[in-house]
């Protein structure tokens, strides 16, 4: 019992006294969806990999990854994650087939989008039309746009916080849904709006 | 002839800001703030607020109380904590064209990052430079300190 429990404390106290040393260093986080992904420190010849949320890495070339307390981030860090801006959302709607008349159910979602816009200090949202692939592209170029346009008059500067609306049309270039040319395709008759 | 010159020096005042300025294209939006932050833009340091727009070669700078938020249009979220410098080195964000780039640096300070579309698509295409070395990062969100 001993004899693992003295390399777990030297373990420990080497982890701590390191740990203690690094002034500059960075820390993983879960994701807000849950996920992980890494970070890679790199100086002049040596790389740090961190794939643990929670571990961190001293910014030298000491190449030690080590166990970040929850007490330290949020000694360290408090204001930094406290000043965490409303994550964006994103919203699609569809349309009804050749024009910018929008579905039932996405007409439906109207009232959750600007109620979402208003969450949003100095909103700036993105409003991106698309078409399915039936008709020619230049006219699905100019009706993707004309969707985009109708969506982006909900969101009124006027009455909302919003600093900017980016209208853009991706035509028939941009499909959620791979079809061949001439293919009516629900899901692909969309409006994106991102609201950041 | 009075009024010609009024005319000429506002017209002049007007246009240096603009003929300094390298990029124009706003990149982001600060989105929250409190106390003392500025944003230094190449014609000088302005006070940030909610809502200052963010342009490449951007420094922003928050003093011992500061603390600020920015979105930018790729969905990055960036929030820095008090005696932070950090700059916006490079950022393009045309995934039709595959322009995708953001390069940033913290100079000092405090940093919470979390990746967005670029680094979503491109993630190659992301560093964070600090005084020692080079981040990249392989889609997700971290924090890193500088110290002095």
């Amino acid at each position: 019992m001993k004899t693992i429990s003295l390399p777990k404390t030297l373990t420990f106290a080497v982890a701590l006294a390191l740990s203690g040393c690094a002034k500059s260093y960075l820390v993983l986080l879960e994701d807000h969806d849950g996920s992980t992904g890494k970070v890679i420190f790199s100086d002049a010849g040596s790389e740090t990999v961190v794939e643990q949320a929670g571990f961190g890495a001293a910014l030298d070339n000491s190449k030690t990854v080590f166990k970040v307390e929850q007490e330290k981030i949020n000694k360290d860090f408090g204001r930094a994650l406290a000043s965490e801006p409303v994550l964006p959302e994103t919203f699609l709607l569809y349309f009804e087939t050749g024009g910018t008349k929008l579905t039932a159910d996405s007409a439906a979602l109207i009232p959750k989008i600007i109620e979402a816009a208003g969450k949003h200090p100095a909103a700036d949202i993105s409003v991106i039309g698309h078409t399915d692939t039936v008709g020619d592209a230049s006219k699905n170029e100019k009706l993707a746009n004309e969707r985009a346009v109708q969506v982006s008059k909900l969101f009124d500067a006027g009455k909302m916080d919003v600093k900017e609306v980016a209208v853009t049309s991706h035509g028939e270039k941009n499909l959620l849904i791979k079809t061949g040319d001439e293919t009516s395709e629900p899901r692909n008759r969309r409006v994106e709006v991102t609201i950041r | 002839m009075k009024r010609l010159f009024a005319c000429c020096s506002l017209g002049l005042a007007l246009c240096i800001p603009n003929a300094v300025s390298a990029d124009e294209t706003v990149i982001g939006y600060i989105k929250t703030i409190n106390d003392q932050t500025t944003i230094d833009e190449s014609n000088g340091p302005i006070k940030a607020s909610l809502g200052s727009p963010i342009h490449v070669g951007n420094v922003i700078k928050t003093d011992q109380n500061g603390a600020a938020g920015v979105t930018l249009k790729d969905n990055t979220i960036l929030s820095i904590g008090p005696n932070t410098e950090f700059k916006i080195e490079a950022y393009q964000f045309e995934p039709q064209q595959d322009k995708l780039q953001l390069n940033a640096s913290l100079l000092k300070g405090t940093l919470h990052y979390i990746s967005g579309v670029i680094a979503k698509l491109k993630p190659e295409a992301v560093t964070v430079k600090t005084p020692t070395g080079v981040i990249a990062v392989r889609g997700t969100r971290f924090l890193v300190k500088v110290e002095e």
